[in-house]
């Protein structure tokens, strides 16, 4: 006789419940529809189809965005104690991946990039598996990155009818009613849509105005200094980041790193170990970092550029108090920084005249930038150039729409989480005292207990991971 | 690479080309990069910075020169230190690797995930802890390290793979071996980065990289022994010091034929079968190359008589016509490896 949901929970994770989003999205599996599970960050979403691989024979093929992802996703599995799980992305050796293919149809949960399944020949050789589920994951990135930045993402729909409309279940941690859309017509499907509130009313949001630049170092000095660690701030640039985790080390008296993807795969490893292990203060960030990142005790994310959309700062916040206990996410706002997403949008999206040009003698441009290779795929997919010019005008006024979504937030000057929700179809609870202080009124993080105490402010950071201070004897002895 | 790694790479006397250093470091095996990389005493910078771009050293080059420590020839292809440049070099306190001779034949890279992994699983192990992010390398790697760990795991492993990296860290310097176990990742310890090491002891990520090939070298060449824990982990990454169809030339060289001969037998033009030789000729010892057969006394008496002060100063070109006529630039070349040698 067939286990139960529950029965399977306890016999593979040892668990007697589910969280509420994770029942209703394998109920819906089990009962053989496909499911959009838009659930926050640490509702436990990759235990949805890791339970329904154990249930089902045949292949998990799991479709994620991010290498780095890819690869964490794969080291928990294995730690979870499920075996039979490889990745194959453009970072794959050429050895590896055959041997993954010579043993493909023995793989239990298969992790692809998008442009890794859209190759024909690997779309071939998945065609020829049994798949009991496809998963789209952070299947936001479908809307946020398809066009113009991985449009790999808007062939989705189509492999997935190749591969014979498996059931299908796209994971994402925020997508208001348009994205849901968007995402459901990219994947040729209607799929039952399984949602809890994104609020997390434990994180106090905060928005503040700084004249400039100065200003805004001056005062992300001052909270880092000040407020309970550890803490994440995130940057739009690698370089930035980099250079502020220098500086903040030197001048704050933290232990701080930085974090993106211009980490070498060692580096950024380690330092997210540190960061779990709590020998790190502050982590000076780009979106590389979070996603797959399991530290419940972050106190503080403060946001030193503009993000793009309400939609990536949520997922960003999110990472902030996962232990329910209380935090805040602090936004740092100078006139005019609107510039920053606007001009790193702009980058990757070709003007009508560029996408004439380049129909008219595709031959004449050289492929290594990355906007002449979008047009390339576009081109080479046979979609025709008014199709293309109309998708990146469209694509702008999303974005444009989008950005102006994030600067309602910033400029609300009630009520922050009211605004937020409000993207994504909820109403906000009663504003009170620990909801929210707009730029209006000032942030008291004392009051929300959120100001490390006098012993904390004095105490020597922690123990510093130096070279100098443990003799290697001592190293060796404490490893062995 | 910055200024002061590039420093003790080069010469106060002898103007080297930037581009041997640089094809050295990305490992381009061609025989006029060997032949200059031993000239200049680096051949144990092959391979060790792969990712290095075409270029790569062109700034930190012309950061030496603004600082007056260094000047570059007209044709912008060689580099020379002035006097303040030796000075500064001589003055700084920079690592000196002490197993450098066997850096040509060990691949790094290879060696440090396969060890790297295996100190991680052992630690992890040793703590009865079978909960962990294990470090992300390759396939190829993961596998080398389960093959050994399946093998060798048991109560007294730690304190055997302990002993043994004791045994061999005492061997070189203590800041090199503080370097190299500070990056470890095992039980309770992440590991520290290069880059964090950097920022605390003033060192550049590339002089902490040749303290840890320091310690990585000595591990594999202690791992030899049949005996020791991680023989079977590392033994095989030693390299031949000559590439395989290299040694067959060679091999066939022993047995008497031409090198015509040789080049039809292999299919192989003959320019390539006097590049194996050269190639063999630079990486092996004196008398591990049959010079005698190949540079007979005479040919040495002929080029003697004709050739005069520095060996990095003669030129093919240079030679009277008729010892043009009687010789190829390999017998050249060959000779001025010989003397090379010879000078060692």
């Amino acid at each position: 006789m067939r286990e139960t949901l529950v029965e399977s929970l306890q016999a593979v994770f040892g668990f007697d419940q589910f969280r509420q989003g994770q029942l209703a999205a394998l109920t819906a599996l089990e009962t053989g529809h496909d499911t959009l599970a838009v659930l926050p960050t640490g509702a436990g979403k990759t235990l949805i189809y890791q339970l329904y691989g154990y249930r089902h024979p045949g292949c998990v093929l799991v479709v994620s965005p991010l290498l780095s992802l890819m690869n964490d996703q794969v080291d928990r599995m294995r730690m979870s104690g499920f075996k039979r799980v490889a990745a194959i992305t453009s970072q794959t050796s050429f050895t590896e991946r055959q041997q993954i293919l010579r043993q493909l149809d023995q793989i239990q949960f298969l992790f692809l990039s998008p442009e890794m399944l859209a190759q024909p020949t690997m779309l071939a050789r998945v065609q020829q598996l049994t798949l009991s589920l496809l998963v789209i994951d952070e299947a936001h990135c479908i809307v946020q990155w398809g066009p113009d930045f991985r449009p790999e993402y808007l062939l989705l729909g189509a492999i997935r009818d190749r591969l014979g409309q498996p059931l299908t279940l796209a994971l994402t941690a925020t997508a208001g009613q348009q994205t849901r859309q968007e995402i459901a017509k990219q994947l040729r499907c209607t799929p039952q849509v399984v949602t809890e509130s994104v609020d997390r009313p434990n994180i106090f949001l905060d928005v503040e105005y700084v004249a400039d630049e100065a200003e805004k170092q001056e005062r992300l000095q001052q909270l880092v200094t000040t407020l309970k660690r550890p803490g994440v701030v995130y940057f739009s640039s690698k370089q930035q980041a980099s250079d502020t985790a220098l500086w903040l080390q030197q001048t704050a008296n933290v232990q701080a790193a930085a974090y993106h993807a211009g980490l070498a795969a060692e580096d950024r490893f380690k330092i997210q170990q540190q960061f779990m292990a709590g020998q790190l203060d502050v982590i000076c960030a780009t979106s590389a970092f979070g996603m797959g990142i399991d530290k419940n005790d972050v106190r503080y994310v403060i946001h030193y550029h503009l993000p793009a959309d309400l939609e990536s700062y949520a997922q960003e916040i999110g990472r902030a108090g996962r232990d329910g206990q209380q935090s805040v996410a602090i936004l740092l706002y100078a006139g005019g920084d609107e510039r920053l997403p606007l001009a790193l949008g702009e980058t990757n999206r070709p003007d009508a005249e560029l996408i004439q040009r380049y129909y008219q003698h595709p031959t004449n441009f050289a492929t290594d930038e990355p906007v002449i290779q979008l047009l390339q795929f576009y081109y080479q997919h046979g979609i025709s150039e008014a199709a293309v010019v109309r998708l990146f005008q469209q694509r702008q006024r999303e974005r444009t729409r989008a950005l102006a979504q994030m600067l309602a937030y910033v400029r609300e000057e009630t009520c922050l989480r009211h605004q937020w929700l409000q993207a994504f179809d909820e109403v906000a609870p009663a504003h009170g005292a620990n909801c929210c202080s707009p730029a209006t009124s000032s942030l008291d993080a004392a009051a929300l207990h959120l100001t490390r105490t006098t012993t904390e402010l004095t105490r020597t950071t922690t123990e510093v991971p130096t070279v100098t201070t443990v003799s290697w004897q001592e190293r060796l002895h404490r490893l062995f | 690479m910055e200024p002061v790694d590039l420093l003790p790479l080069l010469s106060e006397s002898q103007p080297r080309r930037l581009r041997v250093v640089e094809n050295l470091l990305r490992g381009r095996r061609t025989v006029s990069t060997l032949y200059w990389g031993q000239r200049y005493h680096l051949l144990s910078l092959l391979n060790l910075n792969k990712t290095l771009t075409r270029g790569g050293l062109d700034d930190t080059a012309a950061a030496l020169v603004a600082h007056g420590w260094a000047q570059i020839d007209a044709e912008k292809e060689t580099v020379q230190l002035t006097a303040a440049g030796a000075a500064q070099r001589d003055a700084k306190v920079y690592y000196q690797p002490v197993t450098t001779e066997q850096w040509p034949y060990l691949d790094h890279q290879v060696l440090r995930a396969r060890l790297f992994l295996a100190i991680q699983v052992v630690s992890q192990y040793a703590h009865s802890q079978a909960q962990y992010y294990p470090l992300q390398v390759d396939l190829a790697a993961r596998q080398a390290v389960r093959r050994w760990f399946h093998t060798m795991k048991g109560p007294t492993l730690a304190a055997t793979i302990s002993a043994a990296l004791t045994a061999s860290l005492t061997k070189i310097p203590t800041m090199a071996a503080d370097v190299l176990t500070a990056q470890f990742t095992g039980f309770n310890q992440p590991g520290v980065t290069s880059e964090q090491q950097a920022q605390l002891t003033g060192k550049t990520t590339w002089e902490l990289y040749l303290m840890q090939l320091d310690g990585l070298t000595q591990v594999a060449l202690d791992a030899r022994q049949p005996t020791h824990p991680l023989h079977s982990l590392v033994a095989a990454l030693w390299q031949p010091p000559v590439a395989h169809s290299a040694q067959v030339t060679l091999a066939a060289v022993q047995t008497g034929q031409t090198l015509t001969q040789i080049a039809a037998t292999r299919h192989v033009k003959l320019s390539t079968v006097r590049e194996h030789l050269l190639e063999a000729a630079i990486m092996l010892s004196l008398t591990d190359f049959p010079y005698a057969q190949l540079l007979p006394a005479t040919t040495r008496q002929d080029f003697q008589t004709v050739v005069s002060g520095p060996i990095d100063e003669w030129q093919y070109g240079d030679l009277p016509e008729t010892v043009q006529n009687q010789y190829d630039f390999f017998d050249f070349r060959l000779f001025a490896i010989w003397c090379g040698k010879q000078e060692a």
